[in-house]
């Protein structure tokens, strides 16, 4: 079975956790944890749900970095089983998984739209009714429905009608940038894309403001065709990649850290740029600053983890992006080199503001 | 592992069971199919829901006899275990051999994690739940004995549309919140009208024979469905392992289908599913020869609190003769799982004789 990125695993330990990766070590899925239950560790700096009849605090990595750093340092202790630190590594990043034996159920995002497509519509609530209307628009780009999932609050049934995001899921990623050409040109009367006050109000959200200049982020963030509303409903469409088309194969390559550095580029290819964890090629690569180990090196690749940067930038365009020099040895033993953007350990240091890829304009 | 009224599990084959009653015959739980997978059984006539992950059948008995009975026809052909042939009884159930039940969900647990959290992390259906459990309190009923179930507890509620259902654990303890939401004035707390109860008739259709005024009279005294915060909420009394009176080693010979006329000698149990109400002075009307009707036992929520101590009451339902622990009597079942495909489900009622 594969496991798709934004897929909902819950676990025997009550955990809820979202696929955070299309490509897994052995016999474990890297997620992220979503919803924690609270009787073994809680932090009342954490928002609280009741889901599934517990208490639970829902993973926020944008708290208050002493209290996100404790939460996490308990999280390690109480369940250990669900960190992961990967041999491929020289220093491992921190990772989360669920080992295979802990899975209680994997919620199936394809199969889930696919059986509420064939419900009457007479047994639909209004949210259900505006998603399955919106996958109707979203089925004339000629993309088929087995291509298409539901996920998150819709797909497990714990959704606020009016409140909760729709959160769509495209299987492959030329279906993906099928369907963003279809919605750069189509139109819905019950379509509407972010408004600038909306995009600046996103921008005002965690460390954005730190990091882009407002006016260029606004810029980029209207092109994007992977957000809009719906009859009034947040949606986001995330592209999942099939097995056959992933960037990279968990194990085939071996990463080295070099250091923490900020390096310029231009956009070469950013065909996996709309995946998590997210890839930019890129070429002519510029040291800005930085570790001094990291200033000479053929910066290749722009790895992210966070959506926040899928689809920021375009080839030709310039990007700056800041985050850990990672040395990388395929198989075959050719080298190359990347920076990584948005390992959970940043979100435990200073490492959480000063982590970004932006477009620049030279 | 006490599998009570109201609870809900699921089975192996991934059907979610309402529990149907706090006693059982052995290795076989009561229950009511709730959400059945629609790949699992091929319905016919019931609503579908996008829940967990899937569509499901809402199982539904309220609906016409063709219907149901079909439906039955595809659990009794598919999964002939989910249905149990009594032999004491002479008649069968409906619900899960317990060596097929793959999950339960705790109410009292489930409830003790809802009051954990700051009412600032809920939103207006949970606040209304936890004011609910603050009302029940002024009552003297602690949360301890207390529970949430159904919609409630796993999550897939719709603020002011689903019910808040909580359940009441100790039989003292449910007359005590009957009692005490009698006189309670809380602005937060408000009763179904005869409006609601009108419409509420009209959709379930409780009984061809009972007309829509008796039933309306005889529901709107009733305080365990009511409205908090603008949300439908339905108490669900549920009796501790101690206080249950029903016996399943009893022998159950069913007599027909009778009508009798009597006074109600002692309701204290008529809080509870299966629920009874101890009779005096019984008379039959119609269907069989006079024997003196000890008690009327209903498997129907509809019928619970329905009438009160030294109450008339009128009555149609199976008269059976018992053969148990506490001797040989005669006694009157309504809602059994067979009436929803017999002619007698629609002859089937009790009344309280009130203006």
């Amino acid at each position: 079975m594969h496991f798709y990125e934004s897929s909902i695993i819950t676990t025997k330990d009550g955990l809820h956790c979202q696929v955070y990766s299309n490509q897994h070590p052995d016999g474990k899925i890297l997620v992220k944890p979503k919803y924690i239950p609270t009787d073994r560790i809680s932090s009342n700096s954490l928002p609280y749900r009741f889901i599934s009849g517990r208490k639970m605090n829902r993973l926020n990595l944008w708290i208050a970095q002493d209290k996100l750093k404790q939460y996490i340092d308990a999280f390690k202790k109480a369940y250990p089983e669900y960190v992961f630190r990967s041999p491929l590594y020289d220093k491992s990043p921190l990772f989360f998984v669920v080992p295979k034996d802990k899975i209680e159920r994997a919620y199936s995002p394809a199969e889930g739209l696919y059986d509420l497509m064939g419900m009457p519509e007479k047994d639909l609530d209004e949210h259900l009714k505006t998603v399955v209307e919106l996958v109707k628009f979203l089925l004339k780009s000629g993309i088929e429905l087995k291509y298409f999932g539901i996920t998150y609050s819709t797909l497990m049934g714990h959704y606020s009608q009016y409140k909760s995001d729709i959160n769509i899921v495209v299987y492959g990623k030329d279906k993906f940038w099928k369907l963003m050409g279809f919605l750069e040109k189509n139109n819905h009367p019950d379509l509407r894309w972010k408004t600038y006050e909306e995009w600046e109000a996103f921008y005002k959200k965690r460390n954005r403001r730190i990091i882009h200049k407002k006016e260029s982020y606004i810029g980029n963030m209207h092109r994007k065709k992977s957000e809009g509303f719906f009859r009034d409903t947040l949606f986001v469409i995330f592209a999942v990649e099939n097995e056959d088309e992933a960037w990279f194969k968990w194990g085939r390559e071996k990463y080295k850290r070099v250091g923490i550095a900020k390096f310029r580029g231009m956009v070469k290819d950013n065909k996996s740029s709309v995946v998590r964890p997210g890839c930019y090629i890129i070429s002519d690569p510029k040291f800005v600053g930085g570790d001094e180990a990291c200033k000479n090196l053929k910066i290749s690749a722009v790895v992210f983890y966070s959506r926040d940067y899928c689809m920021l930038a375009y080839p030709n365009e310039n990007i700056e992006a800041s985050g850990v020099v990672e040395e990388v040895t395929k198989k075959d033993g050719e080298k190359y080199y990347r920076i990584v953007i948005g390992y959970f350990g940043s979100y435990l240091n200073q490492r959480r503001d000063n982590e970004y890829i932006k477009v620049v304009d030279d | 592992m006490r599998y009570y009224e109201a609870a809900l599990v699921d089975s192996t084959d991934d059907i979610q069971f309402k529990v149907y009653s706090s006693t059982h015959p052995k290795g076989f739980i009561i229950a009511k199919p709730k959400y059945v997978p629609n790949d699992v059984l091929n319905f016919v006539g019931l609503k579908k829901r996008f829940l967990f992950g899937k569509c499901m059948y809402r199982f539904n008995l309220f609906n016409n006899k063709g219907i149901v009975e079909k439906n039955l026809g595809e659990i009794r052909n598919k999964f002939p275990y989910y249905i149990y042939e009594c032999k004491k009884h002479r008649n069968w159930f409906l619900g899960v051999p317990e060596n097929k039940i793959k999950r339960f969900y705790d109410t009292k647990k489930g409830l003790q994690e809802l009051l954990k959290v700051p009412v600032e992390d809920l939103d207006s259906y949970l606040k209304a739940t936890r004011n609910m459990v603050d009302i029940l309190a002024e009552a003297s009923i602690s949360s301890k004995n207390l529970g949430i179930s159904h919609s409630t507890l796993l999550g897939n509620y719709t603020p002011g549309k689903s019910d808040i259902d909580i359940l009441i654990f100790g039989i003292d303890n449910g007359w005590k919140a009957i009692n005490h939401l009698e006189k309670c004035k809380n602005p937060s707390l408000t009763w179904k009208s005869k409006e609601d109860w009108t419409r509420y008739y009209e959709d379930r259709v409780v009984s061809k024979v009972y007309t829509k005024k008796e039933y309306v009279a005889n529901m709107v005294r009733k305080k365990d469905d009511g409205f908090i915060d603008g949300n439908v909420f339905s108490l669900f009394c549920i009796e501790n392992e101690n206080e249950s009176r029903y016996d399943w080693s009893a022998e159950h010979e069913p007599l027909g289908t009778v009508k009798i006329r009597a006074k109600v000698k002692d309701a204290y149990y008529s809080i509870v599913r299966p629920g009874f109400y101890e009779l005096k002075n019984s008379k039959i009307l119609e269907g069989h020869k006079e024997v003196p009707i000890k008690r009327i036992v209903t498997w129907a929520r509809p019928f619970s609190l329905q009438a009160k101590e030294n109450e008339g009451i009128e009555a149609c339902g199976l008269l059976e003769k018992v053969k148990s622990k506490e001797g040989t009597f005669y006694q009157i079942v309504i809602g059994y799982f067979d009436t929803y495909t017999n002619d007698r489900g629609e002859k089937e009622y009790l009344k309280a004789l009130i203006k």
